[in-house]
């Protein structure tokens, strides 16, 4: 990631880069500790047109899938949280 | 005398040089002749591949450069020689990836593709050439890949990829290669991978943007394991659609190059387990770690639902295309065709004609006296676009004497996102909006290129 400060830095790759007008942006007061599902969440709250791509897209946390569900994660600063639509192009 | 003598000399050595540029010629003409491809419109059964037991001298210099590599060495080459690899789709990724690996001597190529090469493919599509519009494009991609390595077997495919055929066909290939362009085809591939147990090298592009994954390789996850449903047609943009740099498909077609002749030749693949993403803008790339094979995976699990091949246009909600399909959200007295508004023009009825296509669509190409604003800011209620559509509707009506509503035409470029709009003008007529008629011009801009205005530009 190329932000410095503190906090997460969010990618977004192709389809949720359009959606949410970003290709990466810092997340500060993150709870060190949630759910994947509320991590989501969170993204959503800041950027309602995400929910398009509810269930079809990958979550990944340090470069590491995560399932959207209950399974906790936890996050610290300077970790990266990258979200991957498909592509169906060719 | 001496004169007459080199004189002749001199013409028979003439002559006898264009003998020798005759038979070459003719030589030429008669291997080529040999080669014409069987384009095949069904799935048949293959001769098994002979396996090379040894390189002969023209293959030892041919590959020479990439033998002095101790990764490929004599033995990777010849594993590469003994394999066969389906291509599925001949388009901006299949072409970089047929090219390379016939260029590195792979075995066998299939290469399967339904349509045929259109002057909007050749930015990215580079083994077709502009002498091959309206060839079938697997013709064309094997010709091309004939000239560069006649050494490879290649069986071009015109025909769909249906549950009828993909088993027997993909059955008869060492590794699948998916180059398609639309999501129901993704499924089927990467099912009939799983089902017949073959690896699936699968890229996608779309824009600035790829992606590359192994699938069933090694235990690593297929494609429904990291995407077990298919996501709202809706939400999905092809290239027709959205765009694409033809550079970005030609680098993931040749990283799928990379990891067919990795897996090929003995080396094994890296993308296992991994997604690479490629953003070109900022020249980043990224790579995930997935998660292995699922166990609950409806096709490739511990108690699969998925035994066989299914509907897969049902299965996702859209045609096994990338074309444009065309929405029917509107009834019909909500819709006038491009020759009727034509019609409507020279009455010169006063009227508000709105193009709700991206703004670097309407550079492309607009009727002059169109209002433009996107879609989107429509869906997004754009306050600075709100009030200038309130602006000019207000206009209308103050010049329509007679009262009623202003009609206010909707087109985009094929019909679709117009029908959206007027659904979405019809909501707001009367309440965020003045009252107005809103109807949609059929078919889009591309529909008065073709029946009203001809030398209005398509794209
Ligand atoms: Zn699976």
């Amino acid at each position: 990631c190329n932000c410095c400060c503190p906090g997460v830095c969010v990618l977004y790759f192709a389809r949720s880069a359009e959606l949410t007008g970003l290709k990466e942006e810092q997340l500060v007061a993150v709870p060190t500790e949630l759910s994947s599902r509320d991590l989501w969440g969170l993204l959503l709250q800041r950027h309602p047109r995400l929910s398009l791509l509810q269930d079809h897209v990958v979550l990944a946390i340090r470069q590491q899938f995560v399932a959207i569900g209950d399974q906790l994660v936890s996050l610290g600063d300077g970790d990266e949280v990258a979200v991957v639509p498909p592509l169906s192009g060719g | 005398m001496s004169e007459d003598v080199s004189c002749l000399k001199a013409q028979l050595e003439e002559k006898e040089r264009e003998i020798a540029a005759l038979k070459n010629k003719l030589s030429l003409l008669e291997k080529s002749q040999t080669l014409v491809l069987d384009l095949h419109d069904k799935v048949t059964p293959l001769t098994p591949l002979r396996a090379k037991h040894a390189l002969s001298n023209e293959d030892i210099m041919r590959y020479s450069r990439q033998l002095l590599l101790p990764d490929l060495g004599v033995r990777g080459q010849l594993n590469l020689s003994k394999t066969s690899v389906l291509i599925v789709g001949c388009g901006g990724l299949g072409c970089p990836l047929a090219q390379y690996l016939a260029a590195a001597g792979i075995g066998r190529l299939g290469l399967l593709d339904y349509d045929e090469v259109e002057l909007s493919n050749l930015h990215r599509q580079v083994l077709h050439g502009e002498e091959n519009q309206g060839q079938a494009k697997a013709l064309s991609a094997a010709n091309a890949v004939r000239r560069l390595n006649s050494t490879v077997e290649c069986v071009p495919y015109h025909l769909q990829l249906s549950p009828e055929n993909a088993l027997q066909l993909i059955q008869q290939y060492d590794i699948v290669a998916d180059c398609s362009d639309n999501v129901p085809t993704r499924y089927l591939v990467s099912d009939a991978c799983v089902l017949s147990g073959k690896p699936l090298v699968s890229a996608s592009a779309l824009r600035m943007d790829g992606q590359l994954t192994v699938y069933n390789y090694r235990g690593g996850p297929c494609y429904r394991c990291l995407y077990p449903a298919p996501p709202p047609p809706e939400t999905v943009t092809n290239c027709s659609d959205g765009g694409v740099l033809g550079v970005v498909p030609g680098i993931m077609g040749c990283f799928q190059a990379l990891e067919v002749i990795k897996i090929a030749s003995g080396q094994g693949s890296s993308f296992g387990q991994q997604l690479l993403m490629f953003d070109a803008q900022d020249a980043r790339f990224r790579s995930i770690k997935l998660r292995p094979r699922q166990a609950g995976c409806a096709v490739c699990g511990e108690e699969p639902s998925v035994t066989q091949l299914v509907d897969y246009e049902a299965f996702c909600g859209s045609a096994a295309t990338d074309k444009c399909q065309r929405l029917h959200l509107l009834s019909r007295d909500q819709r006038i065709t491009a020759q009727d508004y034509k019609s409507i023009l020279d009455d010169a009825g006063p009227h508000l004609l709105l193009d709700v296509r991206p703004l670097v669509e309407v550079d492309i190409c607009h009727l002059p006296f169109s209002l433009n604003i996107p879609l989107s800011s429509l869906e997004e209620r754009k306050s600075e676009h709100l009030q200038l559509l309130r602006e000019r509707v207000g206009q209308l009506k103050r010049q329509m004497a007679g009262g009623g509503r202003p009609p206010v035409y909707v087109i985009c470029k094929q019909g679709n996102d117009s029908q959206k709009a007027v659904q979405l003008l019809e909501k707001m007529s009367g309440s965020e909006l003045d009252h107005v008629t809103v109807k949609d011009i059929s078919g889009g801009l591309m529909a008065w290129a073709r029946t009203v205005d001809p030398t209005f530009p398509q794209y």
